[in-house]
């Protein structure tokens, strides 16, 4: 399972929620390049299609793949008051055959994207990722090269943290807790929840930008 | 007398502090009785001496002004302090505003954004969120899904040469179409065996009842296959000298992947029954690189006899799975009464393991075998090793050993199959290049490539496969005492 917040970024500001996350996180910034392709079975393999999602990692000169299934997000009351989305998430790291499987097994290209940016990976309370990058398509099939942004203005920013059945709810409140700090620049809620952008975020940006100012009196 | 002093800043001092006590240090007999009446009047000494000191430090170099200079430069001063403060004050303001935090007083002010530029901000966002989350305005029409022209790096060879998967929904022949992306260069030459409704084979051990009959299957057999196990007639199977002989190593996981599909296909023709059982154990067994396809095998047994049998060879060759024992067994024992001399126990085993093939097929098979082996007498030992030692993947390729004491219900087809094992094991031990003399001979030994292959293996496990029961810890016991023999 893993608790997830999604939220937008005006390009003009990313620079400045780098430098804000730089200290709240305390660690390194780790480039991300990262191809996703999502694949949906067919019909013989059921009457609901599921999807899978196959994540290829282009930081590193040799190419890593991972297996990624989402699954439905917790329902109820409780998961309506988090101001996190919990659901079902499995993973799991492949060999570069996995495409080859999976298309062999019955399932079908759905849609590709490329996100390009950066993540933080980093404690606070449980260990959580931050990652912000420009989600690009590309114009023809699996032409990475040619990959233009879907919003040239807008850029996605995703915090995540892996959590479980028992501490669901500490994770949450984790997450939700450092979301607060990035208050200023944006604003992160549930994936399909819109959030627009936050008015003082020019601000904020410009603060952060700038050399802290504060003459001696 | 009253210190009309103090009197005149009890008010402001009231502002200050709500109490002051007027401590006097100094009390004696003398001063006592007056006491009171300076304490009223007159400022203490002590208190006398700091608010000297006090003016003192406050007039510096003022003492000898006039008075009224001495106040306007007092003055002056107050003034001075009161716009810096003022001055910081105002800073103090332009930073909580910038930084939103709110004035301590009233409302904090919050900068708005232009309507027209928040709606287009809000449209691009949904656009984000719903590429990101469920891909909108990411999919390619299908006339775009097209194998691209160049690959980015980490794509070339996952790919390969063709992006058979990469098609659309509606495309339903899907895996099984001419791009199929198994790629698989050996595999290259069973795409027609591919053109089987390929969407009732996708993705799943299990095949569909019903399906493609056997006809159909017959249909795909125009072009030849390189291996030997295929479903081609036999005599297509012989003229093409096994590659498995060759490449034992390289193509065992190909073969594999044939098998699957091929068994696939197979259990599409075999009754519904069967294609369950075919299942379960299709699903259980460990392909190890045998290259032995049971579903060619079943395919022939049931349309050709003797190219049939000879494909339940290979089917024999399969590895066993012991944990189908008992459940494969289909209450078929291999008669003892009938196995020539020659024929060892080894013979009987294979025999059962066809027994159990066969039951599941046509008697018209079952004699078919039963002549074919009936000429091939001993021969069979190293094949028997093979046959034996692997697990086959279909219920009835299991080679479920009895000990040939028990089983007198032991058909000739057994015999026939055990005979024509033999026959492969002494001339093809490590090499399929007899196959095609002998075939000519006898149909049944098409799958001799097959076995061939594991002829090594099989021969070590030969002695493991006599007898065993039809319990799976029985076999564990067995080849024990195999191996002891």
């Amino acid at each position: 399972m893993e608790c997830v917040v999604q939220g937008i970024i005006e390009t003009q500001h990313v620079e400045a929620l780098e430098i804000l996350l730089q200290g709240l996180c305390g660690v390194r910034r780790e480039p991300l390049k990262v191809h996703e392709i999502c694949l949906k079975s067919g019909p013989n393999l059921g009457a609901v299609p599921s999807e899978v999602r196959l994540i290829c990692n282009l930081e590193q000169t040799e190419p890593t793949w991972t297996v990624r299934f989402v699954g439905g997000a917790m329902r109820g009351a409780g998961a309506e008051q988090l101001s996190v989305l919990v659901r079902t998430v499995i993973e799991s790291k492949a060999s570069k055959n996995v495409l080859r499987l999976f298309y062999a097994l019955g399932y079908k290209l759905d849609h590709e994207l490329l996100r390009v940016g950066f993540a933080f990976h980093f404690q606070r309370g449980t260990q959580m990722t931050v990652t912000v990058s420009s989600v690009n398509k590309m114009p023809q099939l699996h032409n990475t090269d040619e990959a233009v942004p879907v919003t040239p203005g807008i850029q996605l920013v995703e915090v995540t943290a892996p959590a479980s059945s028992e501490t669901y709810t500490e994770v949450a409140s984790a997450v939700s807790s450092f979301c607060e700090y990035l208050a200023p620049l944006l604003h992160l809620s549930k994936p399909g929840i819109s959030t627009g952008v936050v008015p003082t975020a020019a601000a904020a940006a410009a603060s952060l930008m700038s050399d802290g100012g504060g003459t001696t009196l | 007398m009253v210190n009309l002093e103090l009197f005149n800043i009890v008010d402001e001092i009231k502002k200050v502090s709500k109490a002051f006590v007027v401590y006097p240090k100094n009390v004696n007999a003398e001063n006592a009785v007056v006491l009171p009446v300076m304490l009223s009047s007159k400022l203490l000494p002590e208190m006398e001496v700091e608010d000297n000191a006090k003016r003192e430090q406050l007039l510096l170099g003022l003492q000898s002004l006039p008075i009224s200079t001495q106040i306007d430069k007092l003055k002056a001063r107050i003034d001075m302090i009161g716009a810096a403060c003022e001055s910081a004050e105002k800073v103090l303001a332009d930073t909580r505003k910038a930084y939103c935090i709110g004035t301590r007083q009233g409302i904090p002010v919050v900068p708005t954004l232009d309507k027209a530029q928040a709606a287009k901000i809000q449209e691009q966002e949904n656009l984000l969120r719903a590429a990101v989350n469920s891909g909108e305005a990411l999919r390619l029409p299908p006339d775009q899904r097209q194998n691209p022209p160049a690959l980015p790096l980490h794509l070339v060879d996952v790919l390969g040469g063709g992006d058979g998967g990469a098609q659309a929904f509606p495309e339903a022949s899907g895996m099984y179409s001419k791009n199929t992306p198994v790629s698989s260069s050996n595999l290259s030459g069973q795409s027609p065996l591919m053109q089987v409704p390929g969407s009732q084979l996708m993705g799943r051990s299990a095949a569909s009842p019903g399906g493609t009959s056997i006809t159909n299957f017959d249909n795909t057999t125009t072009s030849p296959l390189p291996y030997a196990n295929s479903p081609r007639s036999g005599t297509n199977i012989m003229n093409t000298p096994s590659p498995q002989q060759q490449n034992q190593q390289q193509k065992q996981q190909q073969q594999q992947q044939q098998q699957q599909q091929q068994q696939q296909q197979k259990m599409m023709q075999l009754p519904p029954q069967q294609q369950l059982l075919a299942q379960q154990q299709f699903r259980q067994s460990a392909m190890q690189g045998l290259g032995q396809n049971p579903l060619h095998q079943l395919h022939d047994l049931q349309g050709q006899a003797q190219q049939k049998f000879q494909s339940l060879h290979g089917q024999h060759q399969m590895q066993f799975s012991p944990s189908m024992g008992h459940q494969q067994f289909q209450g078929r024992q291999l008669p003892s009464g009938h196995v020539p001399h020659g024929i060892g126990q080894n013979q009987l085993n294979q025999g059962s393991q066809m027994n159990r093939h066969l039951s599941q097929f046509s008697g018209a098979a079952n004699s078919a075998l039963f002549n074919a082996a009936q000429t091939t007498p001993n021969q069979m030992i190293p094949n028997m090793s093979a046959t034996m030692s692997s697990q086959s993947l279909l219920p009835r390729m299991q080679p479920q050993f009895e000990m040939p004491g028990n089983n007198p219900q032991r058909s000739h087809a057994s015999q026939i199959l055990s005979d024509q094992m033999f026959n492969m094991g002494a001339t093809n031990t490590g090499g399929m290049m007899p196959l095609p003399q002998q075939q000519q001979q006898h149909g049944s030994q098409g799958a001799f490539g097959n076995m061939a292959q594991n002829a090594q293996n099989l021969q070590s496990n030969m002695v493991a496969l006599q007898g065993t029961p039809q319990n799976h810890p029985n076999f564990n016991q067995q080849r024990q005492q195999n191996q002891q023999q």
